[in-house]
């Protein structure tokens, strides 16, 4: 199934060939954790994120207890700091 | 050695223009800018003068970095007793002013006193002036900038002013340099509207303290440090409207919400994704003197919008929004019209008033509009609707005139919420408007907003990271005390403080500083404790001025209505748990006042 994923800032410089202004799809198995779906966008280890899932963020430690469904959306943002 | 060891000092009452020598021990405790200059109002003036009296003074602060070749080194700060607060006001600008006033010759320019009849300061090197300024007073920014540019025929001469909204003693004027850049928060503008003093024009060629070549190279290795500047000079700035409002602390209808359904229409895709028109509100970035950043946004409006239709004035590209003034002047008032909040954020620098102020006070309006406290006898016919965008920028140039109901929104949110009888409306600390985070979701933000100096302010702490990472309290005084002394200390640098989120980190701050000023500035342990000696020494002024505990607090909102959704949903701040510990950290007692063993330590007498 594919998964609307949005990558904002900087972060969107690691969206994947032909994907719009900042948004994506990532296909991934029916019943994969949040984990599995974030280990699929090419962002690298080194660029820390948050995640918000259907508009609430998400703490690290629960990314493997989510299952995802068909018609989540989920969105990846950089920590910047305030202006 | 970067200072100039100059200090320009003008006293309009008497017409007197001396230049003395820079205090240099005051120089190596306090260090530059910001710091510098509130140890100089410290020290020369009372406290408790009213802000717009001829007693007050204003400072115009360089630091030791100030026009050096190091990155972002265009930076002033703007030292006086705030109009809008009552506390001790640094309003920081970038452009070239800063630079400019630097490079002729000054590290301080120093105004006391009232002019009798309205002036301006010329200034080329050594040779200071003080001019009539009859044909200019009533002029806006822009106005006076293009006549006295055209009069003096000098295309590097810079300019630091005020528009008509700094004549008419809006609370919240602001000094605006280089005709977008301003010296925003705290009513910096009506102090300076209060002397009669309209601008300072500067020109600079005796350059800034010459460096050897090995220092300047290094500078250039640590510039080159600063490898992740492309988001911000992409987006700006804005790129946090996606970040708040999808964590859910971005300020929306006057704090009612912290999530705006309009967000999408004001964000970095929707400044660069062309309209139904085809028209792209962003045309380019800019930069301050010396920026390898350059997060500026210029942007033109779309000729066809309401705002700007009959106006081809304002149909040029000009300084556009940035994350706050997309705050104030969009969610806040419920506004999702990218062309508005910018009609009005050009509003603002022309007639020299704080756009977040502004916004936070029109929001405030707009909520006593819609709960009847006001209605449309007193807005003078304008429906003052949350979400009304042609009201937003009817009111935003009525008070940049001072004109109508203008002239009530022109006293900013809290004195505007007293007048009309709903004082817990107004979404201030000290005086001064929220900026652009809530401090439910972000507590740490709140504990900042309760304790900043100058009153509420996204920019005298650094809690951001803290926060985005958890809503649990525990932590979050530590983080902002510490914060609060690291943004003293690169505050009176003469740098600005994004490149921290661009690749710097503290140390190479501390490292420039080092390069430049004479004795070893090197080390952590002296950046912590000169930005920690300032902090303290702004507590004190507050205190002299007659602020304590009672202000270092948040509206009744904040502490009593919970968020409605997001990561902070359902909660309060908890500042009444964070404030005690707050103030132990620092070493004040349970009032917040500095003891004497903390002052003693600082060197502060
Ligand atoms: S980062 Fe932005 S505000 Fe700071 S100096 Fe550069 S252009 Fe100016």
């Amino acid at each position: 199934m594919d998964i609307s994923v949005t990558l904002f800032g900087g972060l969107r410089h690691y969206l994947p060939a032909g994907s719009s202004f900042n948004k994506c799809m990532i296909d991934v198995d029916e019943g994969s954790s949040l984990a599995a779906l974030l280990q699929k966008i090419p962002v690298p280890s080194d660029k820390p994120y948050m995640v918000i899932l259907n508009d609430e963020k998400v703490a690290s430690d629960h990314f493997d207890e989510i299952t995802i469904q068909g018609d989540d959306e989920v969105v990846l943002l950089p920590p910047i700091k305030g202006g | 050695m970067a200072w100039q060891q100059k200090i320009l000092r003008v006293n309009l009452s008497k017409g007197s223009c001396d230049i003395e020598p820079l205090n240099m021990e005051w120089a190596e405790a306090y260090l530059g800018s910001r710091g510098l200059g509130s140890k100089y109002l410290y020290e020369e003036m009372e406290p408790a003068v009213d802000a717009l009296s001829t007693e007050n003074k204003i400072i115009f602060a360089t630091g030791p970095l100030t026009g050096t070749m190091a990155s972002t080194s265009g930076r002033y700060t703007v030292v006086t007793k705030g109009a809008l607060t009552g506390a001790i006001a640094c309003s920081n600008s970038g452009g070239k002013f800063g630079g400019e006033l630097k490079n002729a010759g000054y590290d301080m320019l120093i105004i006391e006193g009232k002019s009798d009849k309205p002036v301006y300061l010329h200034i080329e090197d050594d040779k200071v002036e003080i001019c009539d300024a009859g044909d200019i007073w009533g002029k806006t920014v822009w106005e006076t900038e293009d006549i006295l540019a055209a009069k003096y025929g000098d295309p590097l001469m810079r300019f630091a002013g005020i528009g008509q909204a700094g004549e008419t003693l809006c609370r919240y004027a602001c000094v605006v340099n280089d005709k977008h850049r301003a010296a925003g928060r705290s009513g910096v503008g009506a102090v300076m509207g209060s002397k009669n003093l309209k601008t300072i024009a500067v020109r600079g060629t005796v350059g800034t303290p010459a460096a050897s070549r090995e220092v300047y190279q290094k500078i250039n290795e640590i510039n080159a440090r600063m490898n992740d500047r492309e988001g911000m000079a992409r987006d700006g700035t804005l790129a946090m409207m996606d970040v708040t409002n999808g964590f859910g602390s971005l300020p929306t209808r006057n704090n009612r919400s912290v999530r705006f359904e309009g967000a999408n229409k004001l964000n970095p895709e929707a400044m660069h994704t062309p309209n139904p028109n085809g028209h792209t509100n962003i045309v380019t970035n800019g930069a301050c003197f010396g920026c390898t950043i350059g997060c500026g946004r210029i942007c033109k409006i779309d000729p066809t919008h309401f705002s700007v239709k009959d106006r081809p004035e304002y149909q040029g590209a000009s300084g556009g929004l940035e994350y706050e003034t997309a705050y104030a002047l969009g969610s806040a008032c419920g506004v999702d019209d990218i062309d508005a909040a910018t009609f009005a954020g050009f509003i603002c620098n022309e007639y020299g008033m704080d756009p977040i102020s502004l916004g936070g006070s029109i929001a405030a309006a707009m909520e006593l509009f819609d709960i009847g406290a006001i209605d449309e006898s007193t807005t003078g016919g304008i429906k003052l609707e949350f979400g009304n965008a042609e009201a937003l920028c009817q009111i935003a140039e009525l008070v940049g005139k001072g004109e109508g109901f203008g002239a009530d929104v022109a006293l900013g949110s809290k004195r505007l919420c007293e007048k009309y009888g709903h004082p817990d409306l107004s979404m201030t600390v000290k005086g001064q408007e929220f900026a652009a985070y809530d401090g439910r979701s972000m507590q740490g933000m709140g504990l900042a907003y309760a304790t900043s100096n100058r009153g509420a302010c996204h920019l005298r702490a650094d809690p951001y990271e803290h926060d985005f990472d958890t809503t649990e309290i525990e932590g979050k005084a530590q983080v902002v005390a510490e914060s609060q002394r690291l943004v003293a200390f690169m505050d009176s640098s003469g740098l600005c403080l994004f490149p921290a989120g661009c690749g710097w980190g503290t140390e190479d701050y501390c490292e420039l500083v080092d390069l430049v000023c004479e004795g070893d500035w090197s080390t952590e342990a002296r950046m912590v404790e000169t930005g920690e000696r300032i902090w303290n020494l702004e507590k004190l002024f507050n205190l002299k001025a007659g602020l304590g505990k009672k202000d270092d607090t948040l509206p009744k909102r904040i502490l009593e209505e919970p968020a409605d959704v997001g990561t902070g949903k359902g909660l309060v701040c908890r500042l009444d748990e964070m404030l005690p510990e707050y103030y132990a950290i620092n070493g004040w007692d349970a009032e917040g006042v500095p003891t004497r063993d903390t002052l003693s330590r600082l060197g502060i007498d």
